[in-house]
């Protein structure tokens, strides 16, 4: 039986051995999920060591290939099932996505199974914030997309209709088989087959949206200039926006609530402090900055890493936290004030546990909100940098970069080259801000929106480039 | 009808307002709110009428009924009836209703801070009322703001006239809203809740410069509270309000003295301090319902300690409490209490069916 | 604390915070790791030139002593001269061909985002829920978006094939001009203004560029007007000024707009410095030669010098802008300063 006779006194393990049966089930299922994907774990662990530990997973191209080719007579050899590569394609693509939702669900479940037989509290606060969520569409929508986005990243390399090394990294050491015009199994290097299947702007030298090129090859989103698969580009950018959005994002978020936290704690001096640093740092025009510290610390080690992501992560970082703070700096001093940090601080409560225990829950959600939507900006502020070419440099692949690879050829066949990063990111960016102003009417259903001089600056900031 | 006849007997000169059969009723998407349904009652000049109840009893929107500030998705149905100083304002157009308020009828809100406009000084704020129904402008205007802010007790008026509503304490704002309010010279000055936001000493003050206006000037007033020691303490008469309707009406010593609708006993009973020597506090079980459907039963009965069968089957009408007393109306089945039950339940059938009823 | 004095500390405290920019800018520079030296001479630079001109730059100096002769140049507006962009050419008279053409820009970037995307914002605050108001705002969220470059680039190629595509040269229409390239300005504000020949064609020039930069703040401040609107209009002061019987046209005009445009500028400052921002890519797809492009060319090229003090240029820009914005604040809203400034 129970270990001690006080409910409230039980921790959660001690709860779950109460009652072993809702766990033990969604754990075996959890398990199932993952087993399916182990593969993929495991090869990612051992490849940052060396050359990765290959095993059978449920979303490997290896499964479900789509880089075959057809015969004279028309049968299609060494794709899955001999479906034509589109099909294939689409159908590891709707395998991927299913089994993103299948995971998310039953993570959904497991929080259910929480709520309903491990948790000590009937409701709490929480709960009408996901009610609240659940009902939102706009927030939906963001929540839908800016999903397909993380999907997309974290699973580019099962994604594309051939791989980032095969097309764009290293695609003479590839090859690809078809048959030639004279009907002979013929076999050419990647990297020719490029050449070939190049985007050029004229109708004879084009490769356009959910075509085949003369290799049996097919592009759901065309080819670039270079002859390789915008796709598989797309994808791989996805990734490098999303490391790079979300590791500055992440430290700007950190810094800003800390300091938020400190200077609505001990206000006066410390919070003139940052006052002046944060202002100084706003002042500072930002993009224009980002663009010389990238330039001057182009050398150094730290860019060679994710060609120049981490570095533009860092110094994004670094010029966004004065932003953040200053939005979640209204609700901390509005926490400050409330009686229980005073009780706290009367029986000596230590500051940072004051901090962490009393002041921080409540402006986690503001920092959400405002994260979310300065995201967009981060997103749309590397692209920019790409596109003049400061940014992530070649040959990791971004959006922006994208877009300035075609801008000559917007007005002819080849508009895709530009149109599709752009949309991607305008939709994007679109997603991150609707997802933002959902969980804001979820945590705070009485504003309309907009109070107080940090959300002003934040959707300054969050915008254009 | 016999109400009617009861004002003709009552004086000479017809009342300042007089409020017959007023309906408001709110239509959403998901349901029709009948906030006032089917409210008569009458201000004389110079009296101050109290009108109380909890929050949600309608209060709020018969006031502004009267005002004509009624906005989408609510409106004054038809067969309501608003007449001031012999003319029906609901067939008013909206311009004719702007000449009116705060020309005529003035009022007064809850929370002084944010009624009051915070860029603009608080001279401007009167001056703009004097400049709409009284074409002043310029000194002349400017001087009368200062003796309108000198009247309602603000010193040192001269300066004050130009200070923005945050510069004033909370006790000063309501009494420059209050000033605002006069500065048409209105006849009727409706107070929606016009000290709850304020502390009771301030409260008390401000309810004392009420009463010196009202002196001064002839002022009648519509007094909206749901504290029973402030109706006690300025009105004449009071209304009690529940659910969108008036359950009682009486002079205010005879409503504390002997109140006669159910609810009425219950709220003054509630009133800590009312029950020496109780242990627990009293209160009336229940919320106050949401009226959606057309009232043909009695809304308080859920919560009513002396309901019965037929409470549910007819629709109270309002009705002299004993024979004779035409002062004091209680909607409620118990009454006239000098009937027997039965009689006095038909009385109220046919007063609801709008048959012609001889005084009895 | 009244409203001029609050003023007066903001006025106080960007002095640090110039000061603080500035060191920002040369600690980048001047500590490091890029060397302005060889950005000047070249790979195949002799060691005699290379030294010559870091005396000449003064590199040989100790770290604080270059940091005291950087600070007391930029302060006295000794702005120096590039070294690798335009040799020789002192910064000022760069900043005088080359700024003028950004300030055009930018003028009537917030021009369109102002008197576009305000008015608008009202419109659809005062109209709530109705189509049009979904339509302006979806259209604002969609619009904020966008990447102003991506935006630039399609224009511009659409513009440029616009006889192809549509049938009607943008080229030729009114005035004859070139889709890409800088502004045609004359010499002085005052023939700008007054002769049409001059100001039409400079107007049509630059009108897709200020279109991207403007419109993108447009979507913004349409949006924040429209809250700000919203909640002016259902706030207890308007219904007593209708309790007061005020006409409707003196209700939006004197009573809501002014309440509203209150968190509005904070808005269009803001927007201010994304101009500022921005305008190096809208410059470099319209081949503008405007003083961002020089600023990224200087860049590219290792011009510290140059850089160095366009980036000083461009940080007083912004204080002055702040300044400007708190010089806002405190005429139109009396309550500034009250309770509690920064």
């Amino acid at each position: 039986m129970s270990v001690t006779d006080d409910p409230e006194e039980a921790t959660l393990l001690e709860r779950i051995q109460d009652d072993p049966g809702p766990a033990m089930r969604w754990l075996a299922g959890a398990l199932l999920l993952f087993a399916l994907e182990a593969g993929a774990v495991v090869n990612f662990v051992t490849g940052l060591f060396g050359p990765g530990m290959e095993l059978p997973t449920l979303l490997s191209r290896e499964l479900i290939p789509n880089n075959g080719f057809q015969t004279p007579a028309g049968v299609w050899k060494e794709t899955f099932l001999g479906l034509s590569p589109a099909v294939a394609w689409g159908i590891r693509v709707a395998l991927v996505y299913v089994y993103a939702i299948v995971c998310t669900w039953w993570l959904w479940r497991g929080y259910l199974v929480f709520r309903e037989h491990y948790r000590y509290a009937d409701w709490t606060p929480r709960d009408d914030m996901i009610d609240r969520l659940r009902g939102h569409r706009w927030g939906q929508f963001g929540a839908v997309i800016v999903f397909a986005f993380v999907i997309m990243a974290m699973f580019a390399p099962a994604l594309g209709p051939t791989t980032v090394e095969r097309t764009i990294q290293d695609p003479y050491s590839y090859t690809v088989d078809y048959y030639d015009e004279n009907g002979e199994l013929a076999n050419v290097t990647v990297g020719q087959a490029n050449l070939g299947a190049r985007s050029q702007g004229t109708p004879d030298q084009n490769v356009g949206v959910m075509q085949y090129d003369e290799y049996g090859r097919f592009h759901p989103f065309g080819t670039l200039p270079s002859g390789k698969d915008m796709f598989t580009f797309m994808a791989a950018g996805a990734r490098v926006s999303l490391f790079i959005g979300l590791l500055s994002i992440g430290l700007s978020g950190f810094i800003a609530a800390s300091f938020a936290l400190l200077t609505a704690y001990y206000k006066g001096l410390v919070d003139l402090a940052v006052v002046i640093t944060g202002d100084s740092i706003m002042s500072l025009p930002r993009l224009l900055f980002v663009m010389l510290l990238s330039v001057v610390l182009a050398d150094t080690w730290i860019a060679g890493i994710y060609s120049g992501g981490l570095l533009l992560a860092l110094i994004f970082a670094a010029t966004g936290w004065p932003i953040l703070w200053r939005a979640v700096r209204g609700p901390a001093f509005q926490i400050a004030e409330q009686e229980w940090i005073d009780a706290a601080k009367s029986f000596g409560q230590k500051p940072r546990i004051t901090m962490q225990k009393h002041m921080a829950p409540y402006i986690l959600g503001y920092l959400l909100v405002y994260s979310s939507m300065s995201l967009g900006g981060i997103i749309i502020g590397v692209a920019g940098l790409s596109f003049l070419g400061l940014g992530v440099s070649a040959p990791t692949p971004e959006w922006g970069r994208a877009i300035d690879i075609g801008q000559s050829y917007v007005t002819t066949t080849s508009w895709h080259i530009s149109f599709i990063p752009g949309i991607l990111i305008v939709l994007v960016v679109t997603a991150f801000n609707a997802l933002g102003d959902g969980i804001r009417d979820a945590i705070d259903p009485q504003s309309e929106g907009g109070e107080g001089e940090g959300s002003e600056a934040v959707a300054a900031g969050g915008g254009g480039a | 009808m016999a109400r009617t006849d009861a004002t003709a007997t009552r004086g000479e000169s017809e009342p300042l307002l007089s409020i017959e059969n007023l309906q408001t009723a709110f239509f959403t998407d998901k349901e029709v709110i009948r906030a006032v349904d089917g409210v008569s009652f009458d201000i004389e000049r110079g009296e101050t009428v109290g009108v109380v109840g909890e929050s949600g009893s309608g209060k709020s929107v018969t006031a502004r009924s009267i005002m004509g500030l009624v906005d989408s998705p609510g409106r004054v149905l038809e067969g309501s009836s608003i007449r001031f100083d012999g003319e029906e304002l609901t067939d008013k157009s909206e311009k004719e209703y702007r000449s009116i308020r705060g020309g005529d009828i003035a009022m007064v809100f809850q929370d002084p801070l944010t009624s009051l406009n915070p860029v603009y000084t608080v001279g401007n704020q009167i001056k703009e009322s004097l400049r709409l129904h009284q074409d002043m402008r310029g000194a002349e205007a400017t001087e009368e703001a200062i003796d309108l802010l000198e009247a309602v007790g603000i010193p040192d008026a001269a300066r004050r006239v130009n200070e923005y509503p945050h510069e004033f304490s909370g006790g000063m704002r309501q009494r420059a809203v209050i000033a605002m309010a006069l500065a048409c010279d209105p006849e009727l000055l409706i107070c929606d809740e016009p000290t709850t936001a304020l502390d009771v000493t301030i409260q008390a003050q401000i309810l004392e410069l009420l009463d010196d206006i009202q002196e001064e000037r002839d002022l009648a007033i519509m007094f909206i509270t749901h504290d029973m020691g402030v109706i006690a303490e300025i009105s004449d008469r009071v209304n009690v309000m529940y659910a969108g309707e008036i359950v009682e009406t009486a002079p205010v010593e005879e409503l504390f003295a002997n109140p006669r609708h159910p609810y009425t006993e219950g709220l003054l009973n509630s009133i800590p301090g009312n029950q020496p020597g109780a242990d627990r506090l009293e209160t009336i079980e229940g919320d106050v319902p949401t009226p959606n459907e057309p009232a043909t039963y009695c809304r308080f009965e859920p919560r009513c300690p002396k309901a019965f069968e037929e409470c549910t089957r007819v629709h109270p009408e309002p009705v002299a409490v004993t024979d004779g007393a035409d002062d004091h109306t209680a909607a409620c089945l118990l009454y006239p209490e000098d009937v027997s039950e039965a009689e006095a339940v038909e009385l109220h059938e046919r007063r609801g069916d709008g048959e012609e009823v001889t005084d009895r | 604390m009244s409203r001029w004095q609050y003023f007066g500390k903001r006025l106080l405290l960007s002095v640090p915070v110039l000061v603080f920019g500035a060191s920002i800018t040369f600690l980048v520079i001047r500590a490091g790791p890029l060397d302005p030296v060889s950005a000047i001479i070249g790979p195949q630079g002799d060691p005699q030139a290379y030294n010559r001109i870091r005396e000449q730059l003064g590199l040989n100096e100790p770290l604080w002593r270059q940091y005291i002769d950087y600070m007391v140049d930029l302060f006295t507006f000794q702005l120096g001269e590039s070294w690798v962009v335009q040799p020789e050419r002192d910064v000022y008279s760069l900043l005088a061909s080359y700024a003028p053409r950004t300030i055009w820009l930018g003028f009537w970037s917030v021009l369109i985002a102002v008197f576009i995307g305000i008015p608008l914002g009202f419109y659809a605050g005062l109209n709530p829920n109705t189509f049009s108001d979904y339509l302006a705002s979806f259209g604002g969220i969609v619009w904020r978006a966008m990447p102003n470059f991506w935006l630039a680039v399609i224009l511009m190629s659409v513009l440029s094939q616009s006889q192809s595509l549509f049938g009607f040269s943008w080229q030729n229409w009114l005035y004859e001009t070139n889709v890409t390239g800088p502004p045609p300005l004359p010499g002085d504000l005052v023939t700008l203004l007054t002769s049409p020949d001059h100001f039409f064609p400079a107007l049509k020039k630059i009108a897709p560029a200020a279109i991207v930069l403007g419109s993108a703040s447009m979507g913004n401040e349409m949006r924040i007007g429209r809250t700000a609107v919203l909640e002016t209009v259902n706030s207890n002061f308007i219904e007593t000024a209708k309790a007061k019987g005020v006409p409707p046209r003196s209700l939006v005009w004197k009573h809501i707009f002014r309440n509203a445009l209150i968190p509005l500028v904070p808005i269009i400052t803001g927007e201010a410095f994304l101009l500022i921002g921005g305008s190096v890519l809208v410059e470099t797809v319209f081949n503008i030669s405007g003083i961002g492009y020089l600023f990224f060319q200087g860049i590219q090229n290792g011009d510290m010098p140059l850089v160095g003090s366009l980036m000083f240029v461009f940080i007083l820009l912004v204080v002055v802008i702040n300044i400007v914005q708190d010089l806002l604040y405190t005429i139109i809203d009396p309550r500034v300063g009250y309770d509690g400034g920064a």
